[in-house]
């Protein structure tokens, strides 16, 4: 198996994932997976699951957007969140997906639409990589 | 020579204030090892995101978006960001000095000002510059989430028009003994054009796209790292000032002591004479 250094940075925190095989990030046009060798470049991501295999051991986690950077050395991840599965707090995620759906239920003149979308897209995805 | 219970008193007010200013000092140290460590943590992000608009910018047409619109500059904004509190020495007062230096010497009425702190709030309000937007009361529990606030309402202020170019003064943490004063340009971006564009990358979705979305997050990055400077600064600069008032309230209590004690043996010594020149008295 082919291994490569990950490494995922946020303004509040560092993750250093050390040597994984395996990473789908979800991209602007949906998900993509990295290996090593990967072609060099920077791809933006958006609200989503992250995926990272360590020789078969899986683990998930949850962005709210952000972008990779891939170089032949490593792989960095510029996240403006990172939440791993089991730090989730599934009651705080439920809360805050009824609160966001029941914003976009009633019009509110103070929320623009985008903001409540993604509001509501990231308490969705923060429930589902919580399950897995 | 002062009367005993009066110095007295006075070595008990200041043995109650060494122990206030112990207790902030303690405080504050607490406060900036942790915003120290939240410093450190946002340093590689604010890097290479940095690195990264780097890379790409030199390939990107200038006129595309408004946040690397350079124009004319007839009205600026300043951002100053002070702590809410006192008693950190001259932290606030050097920050206020050099904010209102560089506003004057380009025309106060020209300038709007973000104040970030109540000590600047206060300072402007009652000099009455023009205060578009003022942050108060969200140090203690400062989340990026209220640099992106901050943020939001700055950038609209320059998209829309209404300046021309936005400046921040800040203290930047060297170290604990040692604070500096800064006043840096935020907005509009400058870089250096000769830096070398990475070829044969691939950049999804496309460099422009990217960079719409690299740079407000920057800005994002900026001002958070604006707020944690300040804030560590902020308590380094109230532990040094307490730790001074410390050891000044040591040097009264032992001056004060040692006056205690003069004024005690001398009432000793007059005492003694009277009773002496009393029975020398009798005794003839």
């Amino acid at each position: 198996m082919n291994y490569f250094n990950l490494e995922i940075v946020t303004p509040t925190r560092i993750i250093d994932e050390g040597e994984v095989s395996y990473v789908r990030c979800p991209g602007l046009d949906g998900s993509f997976g990295v290996m090593k060798n990967h072609r060099e470049g920077i791809i933006a991501l958006g609200v989503g699951e992250i995926k990272v295999d360590r020789n078969g051991k899986e683990e998930w986690m949850a962005t709210s957007g952000g972008f990779v950077e891939i170089t032949h050395e490593k792989v960095q991840m510029l996240l403006e969140s990172i939440e791993k599965s089991e730090e989730i707090d599934t009651n705080r995620a439920e809360d805050a997906l009824k609160r966001a759906k029941k914003r976009k239920s009633k019009i509110d003149v103070n929320m623009d639409d985008a903001r409540m979308d993604a509001s509501l897209m990231r308490a969705i995805n923060r429930l589902k990589v919580a399950k897995r | 020579m002062a009367n005993l219970k009066d110095i007295r008193d006075r070595i008990k007010s200041v043995k109650s204030i060494q122990k206030v200013t112990k207790a902030m000092k303690m405080v504050s140290a607490a406060k900036m090892r942790r915003a120290q460590d939240r410093m450190e943590q946002s340093r590689p992000y604010s890097q290479s995101l940095q690195e990264v608009i780097h890379h790409i910018l030199p390939d990107v047409d200038r006129d595309m978006l408004p946040l690397l619109d350079v124009r004319k500059i007839k009205r600026k904004a300043y951002i100053v960001v002070t702590g809410d509190r006192g008693l950190a020495g001259s932290f606030n007062a050097n920050i206020l000095k050099m904010a209102q230096n560089e506003i004057d010497s380009f025309g106060k009425e020209n300038v709007d000002l973000f104040c970030i702190g109540k000590k600047a709030r206060d300072h402007f309000k009652r000099r009455e510059y023009k205060i578009i937007e003022s942050h108060v009361d969200f140090w203690a529990e400062m989340e990026f989430d209220s640099a992106m606030m901050i943020g939001r309402s700055i950038i609209d202020h320059f998209v829309s028009g209404k300046v021309d170019e936005i400046h921040v003064v800040y203290n930047y943490f060297i170290n604990v003994g040692q604070q500096e004063v800064k006043s840096e340009v935020l907005l509009p971006l400058v870089y250096d054009e000769n830096d070398s564009a990475i070829t044969d990358r691939l950049y999804e979705p496309s460099k422009d796209a990217l960079v719409q979305s690299l740079i407000p997050r920057h800005l994002n990055v900026q001002m958070w790292k604006y707020l944690l400077e300040s804030y560590a600064s902020e308590q380094a600069a109230r532990m040094m000032a307490m730790e001074n008032a410390t050891t000044n309230a040591e040097d009264m209590i032992k001056d004060l002591t040692l006056q205690f004690n003069k004024a005690r043996q001398a009432a000793i010594t007059t005492e003694m004479l009277e009773i002496v020149s009393g029975a020398e008295a009798l005794s003839e």
